[in-house]
């Protein structure tokens, strides 16, 4: 019987947690396609690439590539651009840093700054090398392009991981559990309580 | 790896087959993000209204409560009256376009720009249910913008002027009178602001200011649509074409209405062949 409760309990964890990571996704996905009629800077901000390294660094490598593959298809399928150069260069993008994460601790939350600037840069990089390879030279300046991409995802990106961290993982969800244990347990031994 | 070579086979068969043919993918996505994409844009005109109208209000603070208040209103209403006379204003340009042409023309509104940072292509929010395919051209009052690339039934894609893959048949002058023949297109590091001509002989005159039109011989646009005006020329010589950058005649930076022509451009001649080719050709 507890068996039972456990296996359910796990199971309804796992598919609770995909299903935020979906949502999550989705929501990078629309806001991705809708924000540069807004405002034109915004579209610097590359959204689905925050939720692919996000899930790269939480080591779960084929929840990172098919999330980086399906988010690259999609924003691909919308724009000007080759269909399936986001999704190559997303998908590859997520697998280097899920493979730098299973071998350096990169669980600090300073360490995701460069993380994300180096994910934005790599993402950008094999973009625009499959574009010229293929003779689609993108319609901007490369290095600008490029920098002002950089320093917009890394910008945003630091702060949406928060979120998302506060949203999504498990272990946060934990420790705000225990937080919440330990200041009623202060609370019924205080000194106002005492007396 | 399954996923990196899956993507650069779709990758590989989209840069093969790009000109001219429609991709499912594209469509589905066009056609299920329209609707989405066409409410943002109704929701941010509405939202950068009522941001204009605190901008107003706030403007006004200054001034004592009661004329405040009247000049906030009648600041609002002006706004909005202005932002109907601009609208207006381009609506008849695109129907005076489309009465002075014989060519039937779809009005339509901008409701998406490119989501990736590299391309600028916009989307518009008539498709093939309009009669709109693939390679037709769009316009606006100022001058042509682009052409077609992806048709869904709800929502098209459109390829602007500047993108460096798009092109168009240009003449310095007016066709006809001009022999400052060459082709347009987009470079990279000019932006949205400018686009090259080139391939204009060193030999012929061409000034700043002078008005750039379409010749119609690329098979896209129909000829005399205006491109924009010459503002930079670097003269060549009789080996060396000129270096011609031209202002676009349509305001890429504020496009809202644009109007598709229906145009299909005449078939080209094939050239007669003799029997002695034909039956070269039959051999081979």
């Amino acid at each position: 019987m507890m068996y039972w409760q456990l296996a359910s309990g796990s199971i309804s964890n796992a598919s609770m947690s995909k299903l935020k990571i979906a949502v999550v996704l989705s929501v990078s996905i629309l806001l991705q396609l809708l924000l540069r009629e807004v405002w034109r800077p915004l579209s610097y901000i590359d959204f689905p690439l925050v939720v692919v390294v996000y899930i790269a660094l939480q080591r779960d490598a084929w929840q990172a590539l098919l999330v980086g593959t399906l988010a690259g298809l999609i924003v691909d399928a919308a724009s000007g651009g080759l269909v399936g150069a986001g999704g190559f260069s997303k998908t590859l993008t997520a697998y280097v840093i899920y493979f730098a994460a299973t071998r350096v601790n990169l669980e600090n939350p300073l360490l995701r700054i460069p993380v994300l600037a180096a994910g934005s840069l790599l993402d950008s990089a094999i973009y625009v090398f499959w574009h010229r390879v293929l003779g689609y030279p993108p319609a901007v300046p490369l290095m600008q392009t490029m920098s002002y991409k950089l320093i917009a995802t890394t910008v945003v990106g630091t702060l949406a991981l928060y979120l998302i961290d506060a949203l999504v993982a498990e272990r946060s969800a934990q420790r705000r559990q225990f937080a919440t244990r330990r200041r009623v347990a202060r609370r019924s031994t205080g000194p106002l309580r005492r007396r | 790896m399954t996923l990196l070579v899956a993507n650069l086979v779709i990758m590989a068969v989209d840069a093969k087959d790009a000109d001219g043919r429609q991709k499912v993918l594209r469509i589905w996505t066009q056609a299920f993000a329209s609707p989405l994409q066409n409410a943002s844009s109704k929701a941010t005109g509405a939202t950068s209204g009522f941001f204009q109208q605190m901008w107003n209000f706030r403007s006004t603070a200054t001034e004592n409560e009661q004329l405040k208040e009247r000049l906030a209103q009648v600041e609002t209403e002006l706004h909005i009256a202005r932002q109907a006379t601009a609208e207006n204003e381009r609506l008849r340009a695109l129907l005076l376009l489309n009465e002075k042409s014989d060519i039937k023309s779809v009005p339509a509104r901008v409701i998406a720009r490119d989501p990736s940072v590299w391309f600028n292509t916009i989307t518009i929010n008539r498709g093939s249910s309009w009669g709109i395919q693939v390679n037709m051209p769009v316009v606006t009052a100022g001058g042509i913008v682009g052409r077609v690339i992806t048709v869904s039934p709800w929502a098209s894609q459109v390829m602007l002027i500047t993108d460096e893959k798009a092109g168009a048949g240009a003449v310095v002058g007016q066709l006809g009178q001009s022999g400052a023949l060459g082709s347009v297109r987009g470079r990279a590091d000019l932006g949205v602001g400018l686009i090259e001509m080139r391939y204009v002989s060193g030999l012929e005159k061409v000034e700043v200011n002078d008005y750039v039109m379409t010749t119609g011989q690329d098979g896209i646009y129909p000829p005399g649509l205006n491109v924009g005006r010459v503002v930079e020329v670097k003269n060549g010589t009789a080996t060396q074409a000129h270096q011609i950058l031209i202002q676009p005649g349509a305001q890429f930076d504020h496009l809202e209405e644009v109007a598709v022509l229906l145009y299909h451009p005449p078939p080209r001649s094939v050239p007669e062949q003799t029997p002695q080719q034909n039956a070269d050709r039959t051999r081979r």
